[in-house]
């Protein structure tokens, strides 16, 4: 029953990207929806039900894939990343009818959507080498595809594309490497078989395999410094394909971390997960402080999305530390606690996304300098867009807070394992879990704030509209799914259970107690977030009504409306409002070190003296320190070994055949 | 084996002792610091004299009186008197700055516990557990020599190292013979006076005590 | 020193006698809050030679403020009327649950010092988008600053949180409170020392008092909470200033309940109760007066060295968490 529901997503996805490609213009785009939302509900109930149940399914397709056949098989593991996959995807559909419905999307760009879909839901579900490398570099190819849906109009996507083709192909070779290593020497390219063969690996070999196949996974899932791509990646998609990018291909990153680490190789050393938590405590610091300093909406979104998987990372790494020392139960609660905030972040950073596509829609632009008083413009997507933005900030009732909750408690209880190094990597990761709580908080109170309260500070913000129900109503449910999974984390405990005690090689005992809120089942520790929201409502009601009784006359009852306090000025301009830029001046200051800003200030004097400016023009960049410090000096050495073999091949065919020769020849040796 | 009381007191004069050696790196005023390593003297005598009281052993006792006389009155003293020679100085501008000296040294002091632990592994004893707090009083004291530029903070670097050295020797060898804690203070006493001397002239010679400019000599 | 699980008092008291006891403990702090901002006001009045308002002037302004309208800036959204109103909510149910007079309030299984700590910072959100809400440049400016602060003393406050929840082996705050009164020689270790240096750090940061925030300063550009509220009056006042005021006597009566426990209630029995109440007076009394005589003889920080002293908590904070794991 499950199979057969999840096989149909995949059908009805697939659908989905035929009518897309061949409807005709009016009806592709609803068209294109419709087979991916049905898609979409498909698959949540096949994965539902495996995460239900916690019994997994297998399935061998011969003839889908050449000479091996496609292997498929769903375990509460990767079901729980197909159902994150399958919501976000869901309001996806749902909000692409009122996005494209605004600027008509060619055949290939609505084709390429439920396609991209398609593979982000099949790669959870492969079950051999061969299917999920295929379905892997399927899953690259459409997002590659869907990612150029722009490339026309702007030079950014083309180049944020090709980031996203050199890190992403550089990474799925190691992976491949990795992966053919390790069936090699299994002697079997199966999962079962691998892992039914792991016991007979040498040490040395799994560590050359988890270190390439981390390699490849963590810069999908944009772990620093591997995360360069992403920044550029996320921001310059269309924004239904950012949301999927965040909100359910990065996860696939740790999804395959976990899959190579526990389920094939079974654990291993310590030191592979320490290496894990420390890309989670780089990606969570030095995502969470760009989010802080980013002025861009959908930039700050994706280095926000940096920050939360590394937060993901830190879990998973701690966990596989904590199993690896033995402390079994807790290793259990810190990966539930990962994985509850892996589903969480897919949730707000989907509709945050969604929000920000909508902020672009209606005002022409994503620059929050350019945005402003959009609250009193666009309520609903005000509303939908702060429930997110709260909801990341871990304030409690919201869902953030419900993981992050989690996630202290599993690092606090992890104190008891007597390992230094570890106890090391859990202070490591309250620290980083605190730093990155107040930036995330910082980088959220901006992108609120000074996007839609206040004035509206360019001519685009003045004008914008709400967008249709169809969008709002994409929001919405992710929205929703916030505020449910804030309020009552208890019910979907049971299936994360389920999932850890998959993904945890030799699995976990039960980490939580069953009930709506959150209780701890070996440790004294508990919260109740139905309570603390109805505590808070209470509070602002009784708040509220003590106002209103409290003596005064009459007329003095209702606030009045009057202008702004501007030390002594007639009147408040837009001129004179806070910018992004200014509100994360003094961030960027404290933290000039890591975020290295680069200042340009140019002043002209009036020609009758030097002491009048006529005029002063300030530039402020942050850039990513990594990418200059990094990633510049090895493109440039790429590109100047690229000058130097272009003089070999010079147009004589001659040469060229003298290549291939000598090439046989030397291969000829090398066999000999 | 120990009773609770004693050890309660050494684990609390040795949390001092690194808490002192952190302050340092937070205070710039000279005067401050030197109150510090006050401190960090009366909590090593303290420390020594409990030991003396659980060990009975009265050689424990010259050692604390030693302790408390050279590092808790005589040095900070004679800092003090360098210092108020020169009214106002503070460390201005070390080579990091104070908050990334900060998380370096929480860096330092984590780093001290992960290597200490084969050792308390290997003798798990309740005062050898404390041993991490010494070694890392003496890598913040290293840390201070390095990025400090005063001479007076230099010095105080050095006397940071000397007091954690002189923690891990009081915690691990549970009492150090007398003779060697005296000859060791009266060494660091030596350096003092040396360095007092050193400064006193320098200032007279160039006007301040920043080493940093020193480099100009060598130019 | 290893912590066992002390066994927790609850005396058999039922839910509507916890709720009371919790009403108790938010109309505590509504009341306390208030006089313990006057006391040090006072403090430092006679500190430096003046005579100061009484006690109990902030309750005054208080009541005067809620009899006066509330003036709004104009192009401000519904977040300015929710801002105040969110602030209060929050304070007050963090001092509804938290362990200040009586071990046990209500919620007490859910009482965890993780909530109380991001329902202060739904607080400072709340506040630092009403000061974005009119479009104005100070109230900008202080929401940024606010905020800046707010980040970066976020690392001293959770690990030194973590010094004590590691110790007891629980975070949830009536099990740390129990535990401290199970365990008299906690008082006198080295980590709850540092642990303690920590968290004052940051209950100064949070509550805007000298060294970090001038609560006083008349000039907006080196206003930070002040610029923040700019905007707000009449009854908005009210109770943005109830709400600072609530979040200064809970942090206050935390640090003296977790660190100090002694007289917190544990039976709920009338004169117990009575007890706790007045013990919790003398303790964040007695803090608040050393805070007062602190900010006397300080000079307000540059903002930009505000993170000198906030990496110092830190730092407090992890060797606080070291010490207790070598001296465990």
């Amino acid at each position: 029953m499950s199979e057969a529901a999840y096989l149909a997503g995949l059908v009805a996805a697939g659908a989905g990207a035929l009518l897309g490609a061949a409807l005709p213009a009016r009806h592709r785009v609803p068209g294109a929806a419709l087979a991916s939302a049905v898609a979409c509900l498909a698959a949540l109930l096949g994965a539902g039900q495996v995460l239900a149940s916690g019994r997994p399914f297998a399935l061998r397709l011969a003839e889908v894939l050449p000479l091996t056949g496609a292997e498929l098989s769903l375990d509460p593991l990767g079901a729980l990343f197909v159902a994150a996959t399958a919501v976000v995807g869901l309001a996806v559909s749902c909000y692409s009818v009122g996005y494209g419905a605004h600027a008509p999307a060619g055949r290939a760009t609505t084709a390429t959507l439920p396609a991209f879909l398609a593979t982000v839901l099949l790669v959870p579900a492969a079950a051999s080498v061969a299917t999920f490398m295929v379905a892997w570099e399927l899953m690259a190819l459409t997002s590659l595809l869907a990612l150029l849906a722009d490339h026309r109009r702007r030079a950014e996507a083309r180049d944020a594309a090709q980031w996203y083709a050199a890190m992403t192909h550089a990474g799925a070779a190691a992976i491949l490497l990795g992966l053919v290593l390790l069936a090699a020497h299994a002697g079997g390219q199966g999962f079962t078989e691998i892992a039914a063969h792991r016991g007979r690996l040498s040490s040395p070999i799994a560590s050359v395999v988890f270190v390439l196949t981390l390699l490849g996974f963590a810069s999908k899932a944009g772990a620093v410094p591997l995360h360069v791509w992403l920044p550029r990646a996320h921001p310059e998609a269309p924004s239904p394909v950012s949301a999927l990018m965040s909100g359910a291909m990065v996860n696939l990153g740790v999804y395959g971390i976990l899959l190579v680490g526990e389920d094939l190789l079974g654990g291993g050393p310590l030191w592979w997960w320490l290496l894990v938590a420390a890309l989670g405590v780089s990606s969570a610091f030095f995502g969470a402080l760009h989010a802080a300093a980013s002025t861009d909406a959908k930039r700050l979104l994706a280095y926000s999305t940096v920050d939360n998987v590394g937060l993901v990372l830190l879990g998973v790494g701690s966990a596989g530390a904590l199993a690896a020392g033995g402390e079994r139960a807790v290793a259990g609660l810190v990966l539930l606690a990962a994985l509850f905030h892996l589903l969480n972040h897919s949730l707000f950073k989907g509709c945050l996304f969604l929000g920000a596509g909508a902020v672009q829609h209606a005002a022409g632009t994503r620059d929050l300098d350019r945005l402003g008083g959009l609250a009193r413009r666009m309520p609903a997507t005000a509303v939908l867009f702060g429930i997110g933005a709260l909801a990341i900030s871990a304030l409690p009732g919201l869902n953030g807070f419900a993981s992050e909750w989690l996630l202290l408690e599993g690092l606090l209880h992890g104190f008891a394992s007597r390992s230094a190094v570890t106890e090391a990597a859990l202070l490591a990761g309250v620290a980083t879990l605190a730093i990155t709580g107040g930036l995330t908080a910082t980088a959220f109170v901006k992108a609120l704030g000074v996007g839609f309260l206040g004035q509206p500070r360019t001519e685009g913000a003045r004008e914008a509209k709400e967008v249709p129900p169809s969008m709002l109503a994409g929001m919405a449910l992710l929205a929703a799914g916030c505020v449910a999974l804030g309020v009552a984390p208890g019910v979907v405990l049971p299936g994360l259970e389920r999932a850890v005690s998959s993904g945890l090689a030799g699995g976990a005992p039960r980490a939580a107690r069953p009930g709506l809120g959150l209780a701890l089942a070996s440790w004294r520790g508990a919260v109740q977030p139905a309570l603390v929201v109805s505590g808070l409502l209470a509070g602002i009601v009784l708040a509220w009504g003590a106002l209103r009784l409290a003596p005064r006359p009459a007329e003095l009852r209702r606030p009045r409306h009057a202008e702004a306090w501007g030390c002594g000025r007639e009147s408040q301009t837009a001129r004179m409002e806070i910018t992004a830029t200014s509100f994360s001046e003094p961030l960027q200051r404290v933290f000039a070190d890591v975020l290295r800003p680069d200042h340009d200030l140019e002043v002209t004097h009036a020609a009758e003296s030097r002491y009048f400016p006529e005029a002063i023009s300030f530039h402020q960049r942050v850039d990513d320190a990594i990418e200059r410090v990094v990633y510049r000096p090895v493109i440039s050495a790429v590109a100047r070994w690229g000058r130097v073999a272009r003089r070999v091949p010079n147009g004589s065919v001659h040469r060229y055949l003298a290549f291939g020769f000598a090439a046989l020849v030397l291969v000829l040796v090398v066999l000999a | 084996m120990r009773s609770g009381a004693e050890l309660a007191v050494v684990e609390m004069a040795a949390g001092v002792v690194l808490a002192g050696a952190v302050l340092a790196l937070w205070r710039k005023d000279l005067r401050a610091l030197i109150s510090l390593l006050g401190l960090q003297g009366a909590a090593l005598a303290t420390l020594a004299a409990a030991l003396c009281v659980h060990d009975r052993d009265i050689g424990l006792g010259v050692v604390a009186g030693v302790v408390l006389l050279a590092k808790g009155l005589a040095i900070p003293g004679l800092l003090a008197r360098v210092v108020r020679a020169d009214p106002g100085s503070r460390e201005t501008a070390p080579l990091v700055n104070v908050p990334a000296s900060l998380v370096a040294a929480a860096v330092l002091v984590v780093l001290s516990y992960l290597v200490a632990d084969p050792l308390t592994a290997v003798f798990p004893d309740p005062l050898t557990r404390l041993a991490p707090l010494g070694l890392a009083t003496v890598l913040v004291g290293l840390f201070v020599l390095v990025t400090r530029r005063k001479a007076v903070s230099q010095i105080v670097g050095l006397l940071l190292v000397d007091n954690g050295v002189a923690l891990v020797a009081f915690l691990l060898t549970a009492g150090v013979p007398l003779l060697v804690e005296l000859g060791a203070s009266l060494d660091v006493l030596l350096v003092v006076v040396v360095l007092q001397v050193l400064a006193t002239t320098m200032r007279a010679r160039f006007g301040h005590v920043d080493l940093d400019q020193l480099r100009e000599l060598h130019d | 020193m290893t912590a066992t699980l002390a066994p927790v008092a609850t005396a058999g008291l039922g839910l509507p006698a916890r709720a009371g006891l919790s009403l108790l403990q938010v109309a505590a702090v509504a009341v306390g809050g208030p006089l313990l901002v006057g006391l040090m006001g006072k403090i430092r009045a006679r500190a430096e030679g003046r005579v100061g308002p009484p006690v109990t002037q902030v309750l005054l302004d208080l009541r005067k403020l809620l009899g006066k309208e509330a003036v709004r800036a104009e192009h401000t959204s519904a977040v300015a009327a929710l801002a105040p109103l969110v602030l209060a909510a929050s304070a007050a149910l963090a001092a509804a649950i938290a362990p200040l007079v009586v071990t046990r309030p209500v919620m007490a299984a859910g009482a965890d010092v993780f909530v109380v700590v991001y329902l202060l910072l739904m607080g400072s959100v709340a506040l630092a988008l009403g000061g974005l809400d009119a479009g104005t440049a100070f109230g900008g400016m202080g929401s940024s600053r606010a905020m800046t602060i707010g980040a970066i003393s976020e690392p001293a406050l959770l690990v030194g949180v973590l010094a004590l929840a590691v110790q007891a082996r629980t975070s949830n705050l009536p099990g740390i409170v129990a535990a401290s009164l199970a365990h008299p020689g906690w008082l006198a270790s080295p980590q709850r020392l540092l642990a303690l240096g920590a968290l004052v750090v940051v209950v100064i940061a949070e509550t805007g008092r000298i060294p970090v925030d001038n609560p006083s300063t008349h000039l907006e550009l080196t206003m930070v909470h002040e610029a923040m509220i700019l905007e707000c009056s009449g009854s908005d006042l009210a109770l943005v200033s109830l709400g600072e005021a609530m979040r200064l006597g809970l942090l206050l009566g935390l640090v003296a309940n977790l660190f100090f426990p002694w007289g917190v209630d544990a039976s709920g029995s009338g004169l117990a109760v009575l007890i706790g109440l007045g013990a919790l007076g003398a303790k964040t009394a007695a803090i608040a007066t050393l805070i007062a005589l602190v900010e006397v003889s300080t000079a307000k920080l540059r903002l930009f060295r505000v993170p000198e002293l906030l990496a110092g908590g830190f730092v407090l904070a992890v060797v606080a968490v070291t010490t207790g794991l070598v001296t465990r």
